[in-house]
């Protein structure tokens, strides 16, 4: 067990001292002054400019100014937005906190929708249920998300004038940034009329977050139903019936937990397509959201932004995958690889 | 008890047929194979079917809606857009540039994804070791993620749009062939070939390659429906194609500002992605269930 820490956490480290590397290059690389592109302080006096360059000790080596830079990343220094002028850090874990709660909710109504579907489906294997669920699935795996998004709008928030049409929460509440997960934040505010504030930020989410999870919905029916049905076929099962199990008592006993831990690392992973979709519907829904930060900022050309954003969103998704490997790997011994790339 | 022979010449079909035969039961991959083969036409012959160019504007006629509504025009069939422009032409040729840019950007990923996951099935050790974990971390990555974040290091535009995601697809073909490279090496017959004093190009070519062939196809189509969904993604959010190309993404948003007046100019682009999505995924799911039960029956 140690050893698969130990090999998870130095691939992760590995992983993150490439992208800060990677996001540190990229000030060379943008157009214009590196200092400018790290800091995103523009038009300072000279005075200011020899001050920040020596702290980012810009006259060392490439390597001196690359540490440098990591211990600014470390301490919550990651610039200014050309467009805003405010700290990044902050905005950006602002807006990485709405992309998060927007993908969490998407993804536990997925969850909620495809797992019980794909059981459905995987147990009435070819049979009548199941080409409707299949057809059904392919269909919304196969719209694409932000054509679905538009179309909800159309019908759900134009037409019908059920949902809002864009944004978090309406500007009639001032909910203050606790931990930047809105519902949460509601509950835990002092506002006088938090139930009313709660009722209209979940019909905000409502549209979002059904458009991005109507994809991964779909894509959790599939994983489900295949691994239903290749653990209903198996020898054990058969064994279990000849024992003289009641469907049910072999499908709860044997077939439930079979099937799903197999396959349990690959929903979680969803999460990470989801929080890719999330960013594409969040620039219709005008979702505060990292994604339309970071498109709003390739608009504008906000060098910091993109570059502090890049690395947020890519580090999120790495620790994200590499933590869950890991953790799959040490409670289910049947999901390791094998140790060595020879084998 | 042996198998009694009544006829004198027996007839094998081989594995491809097999599968043919096996994916023919299955009516609607046949029906979106069709499609396919119709959106490849359409890519082919799209200028001699368009009936007006796509980018010609007409001011007498703006927002016409379509045919089947009740003051739509024939001869629009499906109506036109905010600046006059023929909807039905502009989709025809949005389908043959998404469609035709996908495919090219989907081969060329797979010729180099197959290289470089030829090479690393083939190779042991250390460095092998490394590039497969650095592998299925960035496999966890979605591609439009990574697509994204190449544009906004690059800037914005179709060609960097394309070269972003033709980077971002090729750690899955890397993944897929030297997964079954690796297993394939195991098998006896290419040991018989490496006894034969073959060499590892003579092997991957004539032992490996015919084996996975099938296995490439399938994941071909995957690729494609990814990257038709992510060219025109990143057309919608105008990173991608720019605005006067009638690339379906961006034929979206720029139906995105009049919407509210005339719907079907967004309704109608993303119809004609979901078509093709959804016929390459049927295409794709058929094929892999066809080479699932091919031999079971």
């Amino acid at each position: 067990m140690l050893k698969i820490i130990l090999r998870h956490a130095s691939l992760l480290i590995l992983t993150l001292f490439v992208l800060s590397f990677f996001s540190f290059s990229l000030a060379y690389l943008f157009p214009g002054d590196p200092l400018v592109n790290l800091t995103g302080i523009r038009g300072s006096s000279e005075q200011e400019y020899a001050l920040l360059a020596e702290q980012y000790a810009m006259h060392s080596s490439f390597i001196v100014q690359y540490w440098q830079y990591v211990m600014h990343l470390f301490s919550g220094n990651w610039g200014l937005s050309f467009s805003s002028g405010l700290p990044l850090a902050e905005e950006i874990s602002r807006s990485l906190a709405a992309s998060v709660e927007l993908s969490a909710y998407a993804l536990i109504f997925s969850f909620l929708i495809g797992l019980p579907l794909g059981f459905l489906s995987g147990l009435r294997h070819h049979k009548f249920t199941d080409f409707t669920l299949l057809t059904a699935s392919v269909i919304g795996y196969s719209i694409p998300v932000f054509w679905a998004a538009l179309i909800a709008i159309l019908i759900f928030s134009i037409q019908l004038g059920w949902f809002p049409l864009s944004g978090r929460i309406s500007l009639l509440y001032d909910v203050p940034f606790e931990t930047g997960f809105i519902l949460i934040d509601i509950l835990l505010s002092d506002l006088p009329d938090k139930e009313f504030a709660f009722q209209d930020a979940l019909r905000h989410l409502v549209l979002p977050s059904v458009s991005i999870a109507i994809v991964t919905c779909t894509i959790v029916l599939r994983i489900t139903r295949r691994s239903i049905v290749e653990v209903m076929s198996s020898e054990y099962i058969q064994a279990a019936y000849a024992r003289g199990l009641s469907p049910r008592q072999v499908f709860l006993r044997h077939g439930v937990k079979n099937a799903l831990i197999p396959i349990l690392p690959l929903l979680v992973m969803q999460f990470t397509t989801l929080l890719t979709n999330a960013m594409i519907v969040e620039t219709i829904f005008s979702w505060p959201g990292i994604g339309n930060g970071l498109i709003q900022a390739i608009y504008q050309r906000d060098f910091p932004a993109i570059r502090a954003g890049m690395l947020a969103v890519s580090a999120l998704v790495l620790t994200f995958t590499i933590t869950i490997d890991m953790v799959i790997q040490i409670f289910d011994p049947a999901g390791r690889r094998p140790e060595n790339a020879t084998s | 008890m042996p198998r009694l022979n009544l006829y004198q010449e027996e007839y094998y079909p081989s594995p491809i047929q097999n599968t043919w035969k096996e994916f023919k039961e299955n009516h609607a991959a046949l029906l979106s194979l069709y499609c396919v083969i119709f959106f490849i036409f359409l890519m082919i012959f799209g200028p001699f079917l368009a009936p007006y160019d796509p980018l010609q504007q007409n001011i007498d006629l703006l927002l016409v809606p379509p045919a089947w509504d009740n003051n739509g025009d024939i001869s629009y069939l499906f109506g036109t857009d905010g600046l006059g422009r023929d909807m039905l032409s502009r989709i025809i040729y949005g389908c043959r540039m998404t469609f035709g840019i996908s495919l090219v950007l989907v081969i060329i990923s797979m010729l180099v994804g197959v290289a470089l996951g030829a090479m690393a099935g083939m190779s042991k050790g250390l460095r092998s070791s490394v590039v497969n974990h650095l592998l299925d971390s960035i496999m966890a990555i979605p591609t439009l993620l990574i697509a994204i974040i190449i544009i906004a290091i690059v800037g914005t535009g179709l060609v960097n749009s394309m070269w972003a995601i033709s980077l971002a697809l090729i750690p899955q073909f890397i993944h897929q062939t030297r997964d079954i490279v690796r297993q394939k090496m195991k098998k006896e017959y290419v040991l018989a070939a490496q006894l034969d004093g073959a060499g590892k190009i003579h092997i991957f070519f004539n032992s490996i390659l015919p084996n996975m062939a099938e296995m490439l196809v399938v994941q071909v189509t995957l690729a494609l429906s990814v990257a038709i969904l992510d060219i025109s993604a990143l057309g919608f959010l105008n990173l991608g194609a720019q605005a006067p190309s009638p690339e379906l993404g961006a034929l979206l948003s720029e139906g995105l500002t009049t919407a509210y007046v005339a719907p079907w100019n967004i309704a109608l682009p993303g119809a004609a992605i979901f078509f093709m999505m959804m016929s390459i995924n049927l295409v794709g799911d058929g094929l892999r269930s066809a080479l699932r039960y091919r031999l079971l029956r």
